[in-house]
């Protein structure tokens, strides 16, 4: 690679590298807000024991059903899967399922960049 | 990809059973792949209509994850020549298995949705069936809400019957659509007195009353009553007319994309 291909490839790195840490810093803008929402100061525990069952999904409000019921479908997804489905925004979806973990419906976890959302069927007590 | 179909409606006695087995003979005799699963655990019914008393597992025993499905499925192919494939999948008709199943807690129900759900993968994916059709309990019962979560289309049977329509009509607004799923009609037992002013007229009056499509009338045949749920026409009678609108039926079915 030449010096100026390396030069011209680091802005990309740093933007790339912004977008990541944006991206992260506004999950926890939404986590603070849902938080906030529902005065707490944590997640360590679900809100309350609730299973994604369908009477639950029946009684959500119909934007976060959309998105509950994507993931049903999905099983295991990220924001950006969920938003092609619902064809809603990435940013509007992420927040729906930040707040669905912290009603305590979905589970999430990280594999590198990327979060997943899941229900966590088998794990509930 | 196959598709589910979750045969549901408001009251009991409007016929589900009779058109689940009745579609899933008529899909098989058409050279497609079938699997008919019986989810009405409050009252089974598919196991007296199948003649069949006993299974190696039930759906129950699926559902509660003590075994995986192909231990579930029963291979009819035979009954119906050698056209296409049908399977099924019975319900335990025991009293202790229809006791344990009504006792069933939210995330039972939950990890049950999720075992529906994962059939999507194990039948119409790796087993390549064209139909999965869930025949269910009337009115909102979890395992037929379930059913309805898991169905690419829901076939909903319903009478003249004044509660009927009222209750058929809610659960369009209040369930079907919540869930923003596809839904079409099967007018059944319709009197000879209702279709005398034309089909159409009664087909006009439904898209008025119900707003989502149709997808047949069956008039009440005297012959259908008289079997008492011991004949399959669309496998024994297949001249009769209720095995011509049922094949109507599942051909519009099969043209939908």
């Amino acid at each position: 690679m030449s010096k100026e291909e390396v030069l011209a490839k680091k802005p990309l790195q740093v933007l790339e590298k912004i977008r990541e840490n944006l991206e992260k810093l506004n999950e926890k803008v939404e986590v603070m807000i849902e938080l906030q929402k529902h005065e707490r100061k944590d997640i360590q525990q679900p809100l309350s024991d609730a299973p994604l069952d369908v009477m639950t999904l029946l009684s959500m409000p119909d934007h976060l059903r959309k998105t509950a019921m994507t993931i049903c479908r999905l099983g295991r997804a990220t924001a950006n899967e969920v938003a092609e489905q619902t064809k809603r925004a990435r940013a509007v979806e992420s927040a729906y399922l930040n707040q669905l973990v912290i009603m305590g419906h979905l589970k999430k976890e990280r594999n590198g960049r990327k979060a997943y959302f899941f229900v966590d069927r088998e794990n509930q007590e | 990809m196959g598709k589910i179909l979750a045969v549901h409606s408001y009251k009991g006695g409007t016929g589900k059973t009779l058109l689940s087995v009745n579609l899933a003979v008529t899909f098989a005799k058409h050279g497609k792949s079938v699997c008919l699963l019986d989810l009405d655990f409050r009252a089974p019914s598919l196991s007296t209509l199948l003649k069949i008393d006993k299974a190696e597992c039930w759906l129950n025993d699926y559902l509660n994850a003590v075994c995986e499905i192909n231990k579930v499925l029963m291979d009819l192919s035979d009954r119906i020549g050698n056209s296409g494939k049908l399977f099924v999948g019975l319900a335990n008709p025991s009293t202790e298995a229809i006791r344990d199943m009504s006792a069933k807690d939210r995330k039972w129900e939950m990890r049950a949705l999720g075992r529906l759900l994962a059939l999507k993968t194990s039948l119409l994916n790796d087993k390549g069936f064209d139909y999965l059709i869930l025949d269910t309990s009337p009115g909102l019962q979890y395992s037929s809400i379930n059913a309805i979560v898991s169905a690419d289309l829901v076939l909903v049977a319903t009478t003249f019957d004044r509660s009927d329509v009222d209750g058929t009509r809610r659960m369009l607004r209040e369930l079907y659509d919540l869930f923003e799923k596809k839904t079409e009609i099967v007018l059944n037992k319709v009197l000879d007195g209702s279709l005398r002013s034309g089909k159409d007229d009664v087909k006009t009056k439904l898209r008025e009353v119900y707003q989502v499509p149709l997808l047949g009338i069956v008039p009440c045949f005297c012959d259908v009553l008289k079997a008492e749920g011991g004949v399959i026409f669309a496998q024994d009678k297949p001249d009769h007319p209720f095995t011509r609108i049922v094949g109507e039926m599942a051909k519009r079915i099969e043209d939908m994309s």
